[in-house]
């Protein structure tokens, strides 16, 4: 019986479009791993198509609980980040620099993934009882604090990347939860302002700022990549003349010379957007990024729809999620972000980043779902 | 206002950000592929190439009649591209069978092949017969090139002109370096594409560019009389072991270079081997006082400036006083005593010359100078020329004048020297020395002739033919006597100066000798200096050095066929009989000769034994009178007599060839290049033992690759 209700109350719509990137993902992601599953003697797109299977089977248990229950549950899903997070510190394995791993079986899980998933239920929880009462800076401490405790973590690995997309959620979910956009928006503007003078301040006053020095060149090759062509800077340069070489209909799948020949960087992973944009070109990119405007859209519709302000906040939470890998993930390819390594949802080659996101479209649909009261 | 209702409110600003961040995504992403597009797709395809330079063949340097001096061979160059050697997964055994091919180290081999670089060069210029072997093998990830190799067909002759370059085609030395841009031809490239680690992808794109050919050069020089020229210096080498001895032939009337030659030199093929003072051309990089040669300089400016006449007359008591020095005659005390001008200068006698420096004065001493080109480089395309070092007019005192007007003091280079004395032959015009004559780009076709170059009027023409005349009068009758050849009206003047010893002084052991010369004096054909330093025994130039002279001018005139003006019957070679050696091996060598010298054939006895054990050539062949036999008492090598094979002409024929008549001869032979044979060495119809070993020069068919030889 409810099996039936579930069913005839899914967003389709969302659905479909994540299924169209899923599918576009994978002849992407065949095409991006063709000299890597000869190096790693495996194969990317089956073990993405398993992936997918249990990202399902996430997706399904995901729905059949009601969200509305978990509420009660916000203390406990923040503690088991907590947890998560340290255990990696603990027990993680360093994988290019960065200690993010922790291996299961054979199998290695990115816990910093799933946190995503349930610091937006957390901090749902957390925000729901104070809507209407963010009005001051000295209101939003708390919330800062809260957020500030495992973004700590994550940086300690250290992955600024998934970092800031804890910050974009907060942002998100703050500005739904009624912090006035003013005081968001000047603490986001102020924020990056700090960041350029510290940064301006590093190299003409020599000031101490917590950057290490690779993260460091980053930020500086985003301005002028030509500054260290070979090595920081090559990530930019070389995922920017895949992009652009595509140009309206691409080099045709597989034909990507960028790609086959192995300019690109992790090219199934971080940069697997410059793969598509290289063999499929511009109307390849435009598809991507329309189908991911149909989720975004829905997932508005969808926060507009709930019931009740939780569900609004996981669905912003979820969008604002969603958006900023987007945006951050694209953008760093084309040259107007710097490069931090997070990935395309559904579309990049990894197992926890699809459970993450997998979980996270159960969130939402699930609140799409649950939000007319009178069908239950 | 509810809760719910600013909540969506919100929801719409977010919606709306987000929608305006996205809008900004695609606007870029637009401009990053259509506006960027067309030069990112350009990087792209830059990105992925990398270039191997693939070398051009340097020109040919051919001499003025089309034979070649300098030739470039394609040999075979075997490289490995490791990445293709490892997907074969065969490394051991590759390396297994280079090596047994190349003779060359296994381990060595299997390091290189293995690297991880996108390009290994396993060995370059690998000689014929390896590199067919390896061919032949058709290996994995193992490619060749052909790349061009240097080769000095008459390997020392004229060595010191031509230079030589190096492994990478570079021209190292003289012409070599000079006309390094003309030879050098344009690098082709085989564009290979990479990955981002720099690995050479197998069975990836590959795009050729052809390399283009260096321009092929005509020297001045002429091969036969460079030959003569290299010939004489030996024999001054053999008689007085000199030091250094060099010898300059010019074209009075163009400037052109004929011939250029010194001892010691060295081997263009195989210049490492040699001291790398050996590579220098002292002919032109050094100076040396020049002594009596230099007297023709101050006699000719006073002609011209008409402070002497022909007819003056000079007392020479041994020496002349100048100030409060005394300046030596050669001949000392009672000296040559009176005479007239133009004995003074047969007799090459100090006092009138110093004489005639001091009338000319500094000031019309230095304009003749500086006119027949002292003190400046001639402009002779070679590397390395020297100024040469002059007494500075300003400071030029008396004593200076007069040590100059006799050749001392100034110190000049033997180019210069030999420049001015071709002005002298050449109605007073003093030329531009060159020494080549035309370019030939690789099609055939002459892009540039080097056309005579007049520098300026030095003396009147009138002048000029004073001077050949009394130049001819010494030569004649005077110190020259050494120089005359039968048949043709030479003139010269000879020198011997002491040498300055480093730190001041004239050495009392050391000698310069030389002989500055014009032969025929009436329509000067050629200029010749031949130099000779630190000779051993005698060291006058007109005994050390005009006996070269004369050999080079001699040969050089018949050579050149210039009609001999005196008993033209004597020293035609039509008009001499010709006969057939007898067999003279085993007879005594007394009867021997002397049975040659009744049939008026000249004779070399090499060897200290009673009996021709050898004779050169063999019995039977036809031989002109005058002509010379050797007569070898004992044998070079080996035991008894040595069967003796004429080498065939294998022009033109392939290694296939070769292999198969030199089989048949009993010869052993060796190649260099690939190709077809273009020369080979002994030349054909000398010749050798059986066992000897012949060498054979390949390169590409060439339609100019055939010898002429000549006359």
């Amino acid at each position: 019986m409810k099996i039936a209700r579930v069913i005839k109350n899914l967003d389709y719509l969302l659905l479909g479009a994540v299924g169209l990137i899923l599918v576009m993902g994978l002849f992407v992601l065949d095409s991006a791993t063709v000299n890597a599953s000869v190096k790693y003697n495996m194969s990317f797109v089956y073990r993405q198509i398993a992936w997918i299977v249990v990202g399902l089977i996430v997706f399904i248990v995901v729905l059949f609980v009601d969200y509305s229950k978990l509420s009660k549950y916000g203390v406990h899903i923040y503690v088991l980040n907590l947890l998560l997070l340290l255990a990696v510190l603990i027990f993680g394995e360093e994988t290019n620099g960065a200690q993010a791993w922790i291996p299961i079986g054979p199998y290695k899980i990115q816990p910093a993934e799933i946190v995503k998933a349930l610091l937006i239920l957390g901090l749902a929880q957390f925000l729901a009882p104070r809507i209407g009462k963010l009005n001051t800076f000295k209101d939003l401490i708390p919330v800062f604090i809260y957020v500030g405790v495992p973004l700590l973590l994550i940086l300690k690995q250290p992955d600024l990347g998934t970092g800031l997309v804890y910050v974009a959620i907060m942002f998100g979910m703050l500005l739904v939860a009624g912090a006035s956009p003013l005081l968001l928006f000047s603490l986001i503007g102020g924020g990056i302002g700090i960041i350029v003078l510290a940064i301006y301040g590093h190299y003409a006053w020599d000031w101490w700022i917590p950057l290490k020095d690779y993260q460091l060149m980053r930020l500086v090759v985003f301005v002028d990549p030509m500054i260290d062509p070979h090595y920081t800077g090559w990530n930019v340069i070389q995922s920017q003349i895949a992009v652009g070489s595509g140009g309206l209909l691409g080099k045709g799948w597989g034909m990507g010379s960028q790609n086959i020949n192995d300019f690109l960087p992790v090219q199934w992973t971080d940069f697997i957007f410059c793969v598509l944009a290289e063999e499929f070109g511009f109307i390849g990119s435009a598809i991507l990024l329309l189908l991911f405007f149909v989720v975004i859209y829905r997932g508005i519709i969808i926060a507009r729809k709930s019931k009740d302000t939780y569900g609004s906040l996981i669905a912003v939470g979820v969008v604002s999620m969603i958006i900023f890998h987007v945006l951050q993930n694209i953008g760093m390819t084309i040259g107007i972000m710097p490069i931090t390594g997070i990935p395309l949802p559904f579309v990049s080659y990894g197992g926890s980043s699809l459970l993450a996101n997998m979980m996270v479209l159960g969130l939402l649909m699930n609140v799409y779902i649950y939000h007319d009261q009178r069908i239950f | 206002m509810s809760n719910s209702i600013k909540m969506k409110k919100q929801i719409g600003y977010i919606f709306l950000t987000i929608v305006i961040m996205l809008i900004a995504l695609v606007i870029r992403l637009f401009w990053v592929q259509f506006v960027m597009g067309e030069e990112l797709r350009q990087k792209a395809f830059a990105v992925r190439f990398r270039n191997v330079e693939v070398k051009a063949k340097r020109g040919i340097i051919y001499d003025t009649k089309g034979r070649s001096l300098a030739i470039s061979i394609s040999t075979d160059s075997f490289y490995a591209i490791p990445a293709q050697v490892k997907k074969s997964k065969k490394e051991k055994d590759i390396a297994n069978k280079i090596a047994g091919a190349l003779d060359i180290d296994e381990n060595d081999v299997l390091n290189k092949i293995t690297k991880s670089q996108a390009f290994v060069w396993i060995q370059r210029h690998v000689p014929e017969e390896k590199a067919q072997k390896l061919k032949s093998l058709e290996l994995p990830g193992i490619s060749f090139v052909e790349e061009p190799e240097r080769f000095y067909p008459k390997d020392k002759l004229l060595a010191n002109v031509l230079g030589f370059s190096g492994i990478d085609n570079q021209g190292l030395n003289g012409v070599e370096i000079s006309y390094d841009k003309v030879l050098r031809g344009i690098s082709g490239t085989i564009m290979v594409e990479y990955d981002a680690k720099g690995q050479e992808i197998p069975d990836a794109l590959q795009k050729y560019v052809a390399p283009q050919d260096g321009n092929s050069i005509y020297l001045t020089i002429d091969e036969t009389i460079q030959y003569i020229v290299e010939r004489e210096l030996d024999e001054i080498v053999k008689v007085s072991n000199p030091k250094k001895a060099g010898a300059i032939v010019m074209d009075p009337k163009t400037g052109r270079i004929l011939a250029m030659a010194m001892r010691p030199t060295f081997s263009s093929n195989d210049y490492q081997n040699y001291d790398q003072s050996l590579w220098r051309n002292f002919l032109i990089s050094d100076a040396y006082e020049p002594g009596s040669t230099f007297k023709t300089v101050t006699m000719s400016g006073a002609l011209d400036e008409g402070v002497v006449k022909l007819n003056d007359r000079f007392y020479c008591g041994g020496f002349i006083k100048v100030g409060k020095e005394k300046i030596k005659c050669w001949k000392l005390s009672p000296g040559h005593g009176s005479q007239t001008f133009v004995e003074g200068v047969q007799n090459s006698c100090n006092p009138v010359f110093v004489t005639l420096g001091l009338r000319e004065g500094v000031d019309v001493f230095y304009r003749y100078l500086y006119g027949f080109g002292f003190g400046k480089k001639t402009g002779i395309e070679l590397p390395g020329e020297a100024i040469g070092i002059l007494v500075g007019k300003k400071r030029c005192k008396e004593i200076d004048l007069a040590t100059m007007s006799i050749g001392q003091a100034n110190a000049v280079t033997p180019i210069q020297l030999v420049t001015a004395c071709a002005a002298m032959a050449n109605d007073g015009k003093l030329m531009k020395p060159q020494i080549v004559e035309k370019i030939q780009d690789n099609k055939g076709n002459i892009v540039k002739t080097v056309e005579p170059e007049v520098v300026r009027q030095v003396i009147a023409p009138e002048t000029a033919h004073q001077v050949m005349d009394i130049l001819e009068l010494v030569v004649s009758n005077g110190t020259g006597k050494n120089a005359y050849v039968e048949g043709y009206r030479v003139g010269g003047k000879t020198g011997t100066a002491q040498k300055i010893i480093p730190g001041g002084g004239y050495s009392k052991t050391e000698y310069v000798g030389s002989f500055l010369g014009v032969a025929p004096v009436n329509d000067p054909k050629l200029v010749c200096l031949v130099v000779v330093d630190t000779p051993e025994g005698i060291y006058y130039g007109g005994t050390v050095a005009a006996p070269a002279f004369r050999n080079i001018i001699r040969d050089s005139l018949r050579y050149l066929q210039v009609p001999a003006q005196v008993e033209p019957d004597k020293i035609s070679g039509n008009n001499k009989e010709s006969l057939y050696l007898p067999n003279l091996v085993g007879s005594n060598i007394k009867d021997a000769v002397n049975t040659l010298a009744n049939n008026k054939i000249k004779v070399d006895v090499l060897g200290d034994g009673t009996t021709v054990k050898m004779q050169l050539p063999l019995a039977n062949t036809k031989v002109l009178e005058g002509s010379k036999v050797v007569l070898y008492t004992s044998v070079p090598a080996g035991d008894g007599e040595p069967e003796l094979i004429v080498i065939p002409d294998l022009t033109g024929k392939n290694v296939g060839e070769v292999k198969e008549l030199t089989k048949m001869l009993n010869l052993n032979f060796k190649i260099r290049g690939s190709g077809i044979v273009i020369r080979q060495e002994p030349e054909p119809g000398e010749r050798v033992q059986v066992g000897g070993e012949l060498m054979v020069f390949m390169g590409p068919k060439l339609e100019n690759s055939v010898q002429q030889l000549g006359p």
